[in-house]
């Protein structure tokens, strides 16, 4: 758990070093819930931004334990996991028990470009063994204004918040 | 389709089952995987309530197909009563076509004194063996195989591509592409061509544990297509026939027909 919050937080702050202090960052708080009944296996959980056409613009993270079920991550194994190894290995994590965790999403795709601004859409999908899948999605501006949501809990997740800071 | 057998099956013990009012199935353990080198197991069965599994159908005529278009090998089979196995190893990465049946088989029908007969064979030999007095004498060749497509990491296209022969399919997207809600536009092809007026029938799983079987029809438009959208996410099988007129030595008719089984993912 420690090894993973340090690698987080290495991730973030070699982004800002790479890029002008002034990037903004959408901030994405994702909580995973306690699970009181049968099997409590921590969830596979992906996080990333797609365009309003549904295509993938950058993965943020992905927390799984053996890739062989990331296939169960159902959209995002069609969108991202099936076609790009190298992509999410590197930006894969491991599984995480039940806390509130910060996540951020730097303003770029996939090739580490400065994305147009325009709409985008944050998801979020976790699939827990032996347990469900939750898949959320919420739409948002990424044009310079405020962004600042959040996502009801669901079975496998808990709320969900984001916000763009600059 | 069924109700194109069922006014002429009078002697359903004695047919083999592709000549039944049975539906031939191929149903993948798995229809994606994210490991090469792992397996599915392919239960091959006759069933009349969708993926309820009624008889097991023999497993010397099942088939795969490698990614790069190859035949491969089969790990193992049982052949069941019920539902026969064949176990299959996924070695690359891409998708793979899991075949059972597509070799031509004559049959002739006919009736004797008022009543409807077949036996196995073609004109030829049905001129041999058929007894004095038959009448409406129409030999017919059929053809009926069960698919199924499983894809191991990035889908390819290769095995999806048709062969020019017999009838055959083909979609606007990849089979692993299917997703609940999104439509899917098949084209029937025989011989290679666009099919029109073909029979077709969706069935979803789940059939035994509901009231309405909710099967849609469809009948193929003058492109050789039809749409259908997915509701629900799960297990899905298509069946489609054709029955024409054929000038030959061998039959004077010629009845194809396949299934194919898929799943639409979860959005």
């Amino acid at each position: 758990m420690k090894k993973i919050a340090v690698l987080v937080f290495a991730g973030a702050l070699s982004s800002s070093v790479a890029t002008s202090a002034q990037a903004a960052q959408l901030q994405i708080d994702v909580a995973i819930p306690q699970v009181t009944e049968g099997e409590a296996h921590w969830p596979y959980v992906a996080v990333w931004i797609e365009t309003e056409q549904e295509q993938p613009v950058r993965l943020v993270e992905i927390w799984r334990q053996k890739p062989d079920w990331l296939k169960d991550l159902r959209r995002f194994w069609r969108k991202i996991g099936r076609s790009d190894k190298a992509l999410v290995d590197a930006r894969t994590g491991a599984t995480k028990g039940p806390g509130e965790y910060r996540l951020v999403w730097n303003g770029q795709d996939n090739q580490g470009v400065d994305v147009a601004p325009g709409k985008y859409v944050l998801v979020v999908e976790a699939a827990r063994e032996n347990g469900g899948r939750n898949m959320v999605k919420q739409a948002f501006d990424w044009n310079g204004s405020a962004v600042n949501f959040s996502i009801a809990a669901g079975s496998e997740l808990g709320e969900i918040k984001a916000r763009r800071v600059d | 389709m069924k109700s194109i057998i069922r006014g002429s099956a009078v002697t359903l013990a004695a047919l083999p089952l592709w000549l039944s009012a049975h539906t031939m199935n191929l149903l993948p353990s798995h229809f994606v995987q994210a490991k090469t080198g792992s397996f599915v197991s392919v239960e091959l069965f006759a069933s009349n309530t969708t993926f309820q599994a009624d008889k097991g159908t023999p497993v010397d005529g099942f088939q795969l197909y490698l990614p790069d278009g190859s035949v491969g090998k089969v790990q193992g089979s049982y052949q069941g009563k019920r539902k026969s196995l064949v176990d299959v190893a996924l070695p690359v990465d891409g998708t793979y076509r899991l075949q059972n049946g597509g070799q031509p088989r004559f049959f002739t029908s006919y009736e004797l004194n008022g009543e409807k007969k077949r036996l196995m064979g073609d004109k030829q030999k049905a001129a041999a063996e058929l007894p004095k007095g038959a009448s409406n004498v129409v030999t017919t060749q059929g053809r009926n195989k069960a698919l199924a497509f499983v894809t191991v990491n990035a889908p390819t296209d290769t095995v999806l591509k048709p062969s020019g022969q017999g009838l055959e399919f083909t979609l606007d997207k990849h089979p692993a592409d299917i997703v609940a809600g999104e439509a899917v536009t098949v084209t029937v092809l025989f011989d290679g061509k666009p099919a029109s007026g073909v029979d077709s029938e969706l069935m979803f799983d789940g059939e035994l544990y509901r009231n309405e079987a909710g099967r849609q029809h469809f009948k193929t438009d003058a492109k050789g297509q039809f749409s259908f959208t997915p509701q629900s996410a799960g297990r899905y099988l298509l069946e489609a026939a054709l029955e024409k007129d054929l000038k030959s030595a061998k039959a004077d008719k010629i009845r194809e027909g396949f299934t194919w089984a898929f799943e639409a993912s979860m959005p």
